[in-house]
């Protein structure tokens, strides 16, 4: 409530001194050739979709995305043409995010889509970008249709990697060998991110297990007793925030805190994580980031906070999903003004160039980024490892590559793109 | 009746009994008393639920909504700084306010309604209060403590926080106070004539008016109380805590809407076998229909009655 307010009044400021702010913004950052001239012409219809609507909200993908053009257009655009960027919203619900797919692609006659960030929208609509021929460049990705489809790639790691990520930390740093997973109990999510952590530990020959919530079940308490109950040393929360810190709180309630070796994917990894988690696990909760660190001194990440505080609203969340839309769109813009100008509005073409892309690389990722004509993508297969420490996050292990059965076909296509 | 609620607990026990067969007992143990945590926050808003549709006629699905917006109230407040006695008293007051508006200046107009249609009514504020609530508190990670969840006690291996015991506690006092309050007080009575018959209630002095508010200021309270303990134990989600309300009336249902003991019998059936179904390979994906087969069962039971459950002024 109060950051309404506060984004109220930031709203009031804002209409007060529309001129002072903009030009405040346009002065000190530019996404272009910095000629101070904004882009006109014939606008580049860019799509994006995002899922918000309780319990979840992924537009931080799409916002930052959209603050990313508006830099792009204000700094001369692609070209000199301008990027439209139209966002629609399927709130959860697979017929909405057909028609937003439909409607974008078929009606609006897109060239791509970026930023798009939700649970629903990529399972229902891969088959039909493949059909279309139109390439979505997503940012917030969290079920296997997003990383294993033509037509689909995303700058974010999704729960599969950012699980692995946490697991090899318990194995490698922490001397773990038994993981119980805590996942979702849906088959492309849970089933899949930690079925994928049983098959990483086998392959070190140790023990993995996986404890699948049920996401309409209120009470946890009885999927932390099954994995007590399945012998683990270290318990791995796979799990949405909101629902991650039900199961840590339940966790609290029992005490085993010292009973065993915590870590988490990355929805933990949030600004308002650690004072919902408490003080109780101060220096015990380890968490896999999977780009950098939010506060990281890079030249991206700093350009990033930048394009946020000129052109999103204030409310607009700065988290991972907000770094995952800003480099998607970054990379967009890239590929598009590579092309030969007249080729901007031949969706096939873009497509082409979308899929030519290998070896991009941005200090928000800690490998190249590439797509590839592959029905497997998931460039973003390296990262961080943070602990929750005094109310903030401490970095506890840089950038490092994951290991694991799920990522020998991606080692097959880096090396063919000479990537390593 | 009474042999009925007996085959109900004997063949809920008998269903408990199956799924946790083989298991040992150590491990039984841990999940029932987990369970019976979780079923006396159901057995809790059951309460409520059952307080209400005795005196007004009304089962109001809104309860859970109601108890929702309360706590993110208490949450909010806390965040501001204020004295944490002052923040549960605000969400309670929010709830009781909540569920006093609905009552005086909603359900009057209901009244001659069909009793489905007046439990559809307040489904349709539940929506209008969790709309409202979702987009003041848009999604962001919460949580809501209370400064007894720091002491607990063992009990079968399990930890149990002084949180849970006074849920659990607070739920059989309800029953007792309330049954007590019903049965044995003139204000009791009145409530008893009224879900009655209602006109008749009217003709003979019942102050219907006076008599509705007690019961709808008693409802939005347990159901602010409610809100408070499942923010506090389970997850501060307002969507969750809105359809908590579904295993509630599955209680509320095991004890026909009317026994108050046997509301707290099946909300603690409900939440210990939804929790011994993870120890079930096979069944432990479909933990989440617990309270619909007890209630089901239940209802099953009930029909070789006359009794309708949606009928009471038929």
């Amino acid at each position: 409530m109060r950051r309404q307010i506060q984004s109220g009044i930031a709203a009031l400021a804002f209409l007060a001194l529309p001129g002072m702010a903009m030009a405040a913004g346009e002065a000190k950052v530019s996404c272009g050739t910095a000629n101070g001239k904004a882009a006109t012409g014939k606008p580049i219809k860019v799509g994006g979709i995002h899922g918000n609507a309780a319990p979840g909200d992924f537009s931080s993908s799409t916002d930052a995305a959209a603050a990313y053009f508006a830099c792009v257009n204000a700094s001369g655009g692609i070209h000199g043409r301008p990027v439209q960027y139209m966002v629609e919203n399927d709130q959860w619900n697979p017929e909405l995010a057909g028609q937003a797919a439909s409607k974008l692609v078929q009606d609006e006659k897109v060239i791509a889509l970026v930023g798009n960030g939700s649970f629903v929208e990529m399972s229902v609509n891969a088959p039909f970008y493949a059909k279309q021929n139109v390439m979505a460049m997503a940012s917030a990705c969290a079920v296997s249709e997003c990383f294993e489809s033509s037509n689909i790639v995303s700058t974010n790691q999704g729960p599969l990697a950012s699980s692995i990520g946490a697991a090899m930390y318990a194995v490698e740093t922490q001397k773990a060998k038994h993981v119980s997973c805590i996942g979702l109990a849906i088959p492309s999510v849970g089933n899949w991110s930690c079925g994928a952590v049983e098959k990483y530990m086998a392959s070190k020959g140790l023990k993995g297990s996986s404890v699948l919530l049920n996401p309409g079940a209120p009470d946890v308490n009885a999927g932390l007793l099954e994995a007590v109950a399945s012998g683990a040393d270290a318990i791995l929360v796979n799990l949405p925030a909101g629902l991650a810190i039900a199961f840590l709180r339940a966790a609290q309630e029992q005490d085993l805190r010292d009973k065993y070796q915590w870590t988490s994917s990355t929805p933990l990894y949030d600004e308002s994580v650690p004072k919902a988690l408490g003080k109780y696990w101060d220096g015990k909760m380890f968490i896999n980031a999977e780009l950098t660190p939010l506060d990281g001194k890079g030249a991206d990440n700093q350009h990033w906070r930048s394009v946020m505080n000129a052109y999103a609203k204030a409310k607009s969340p700065r988290d991972t999903f907000s770094q995952s839309g800003y480099l998607s769109a970054k990379y967009f813009t890239q590929t598009l003004r590579a092309m030969d100008p007249a080729k901007l509005d031949d969706r096939a073409a873009v497509t082409a160039a979308i899929k030519k892309i290998a070896g991009y690389r941005s200090d928000l990722t800690c490998g190249p980024y590439y797509v590839g004509d592959s029905k497997q993508h998931m460039p973003n297969h390296a990262g961080t490892m943070v602990v929750v420490k005094d109310g903030a996050f401490k970095v506890v292990r840089s950038c490092y590559e994951y290991e694991g059965p799920y990522f020998q076909p991606l080692m097959v296509t880096e090396k063919s793109l000479k990537l390593r | 009746m009474k042999s009925k609620q007996a085959t109900f607990i004997l063949a809920m026990g008998l269903a408990c009994t199956l799924v946790a067969w083989g298991k040992p007992l150590a491990v039984i143990g841990l999940f029932v008393v987990s369970g019976m945590a979780v079923g006396s926050l159901y057995a809790l808003g059951g309460v409520g639920l059952v307080v209400l549709y005795r005196t007004t006629g009304v089962l109001n699905f809104a309860s859970g909504a109601m108890g929702a917006a309360g706590v993110m109230l208490a949450w909010q407040l806390g965040q501001w700084g204020w004295y944490e006695p002052m923040t549960w008293v605000a969400g309670l007051a929010l709830a009781t306010g909540l569920s006093l508006f609905y009552g005086r200046l909603i359900a009057p107009h209901l009244a001659a309604r069909d009793t489905v249609v007046k439990a559809v009514a307040t489904l349709g504020f539940a929506l209008i209060v969790l709309g409202a609530t979702s987009f003041v508190w848009d999604d962001d990670v919460r949580s809501f403590t209370l400064p007894s969840d720091q002491m607990a006690i063992r009990l079968l291996g399990l930890r149990v926080t002084v949180t849970r015991l006074i849920v659990f506690l607070t739920t059989v006092a309800l029953v007792i106070g309330i049954w007590v309050y019903l049965e044995h007080t003139r204000m009791g009575l009145q409530m008893r004539a009224l879900a009655n018959d209602r006109h008749i209630s009217s003709l003979i002095g019942v102050r219907i008016l006076k008599v509705e508010t007690i019961a709808w200021g008693m409802a939005g309270f347990i159901a602010g109380f409610t809100g408070l303990m499942f923010g506090d134990l389970v997850r501060l989600e307002p969507n969750i805590i809105t359809f908590v309300v579904i295993p509630s009336i599955a209680a509320a249902i095991c004890g026909r809407l009317d026994s108050l003991g046997m509301v707290l019998i099946g909300g603690l059936f409900i939440g210990v076998l939804e929790s011994l179904l993870t120890l079930s390979p096979w069944l432990k994906s479909v933990r989440t229909v617990a309270p619909f087969v007890v209630a089901i069962a239940m209802l099953v039971l009930l029909q070789s009655g006359n009794r309708l459950l949606f009928g009471r002024d038929e």
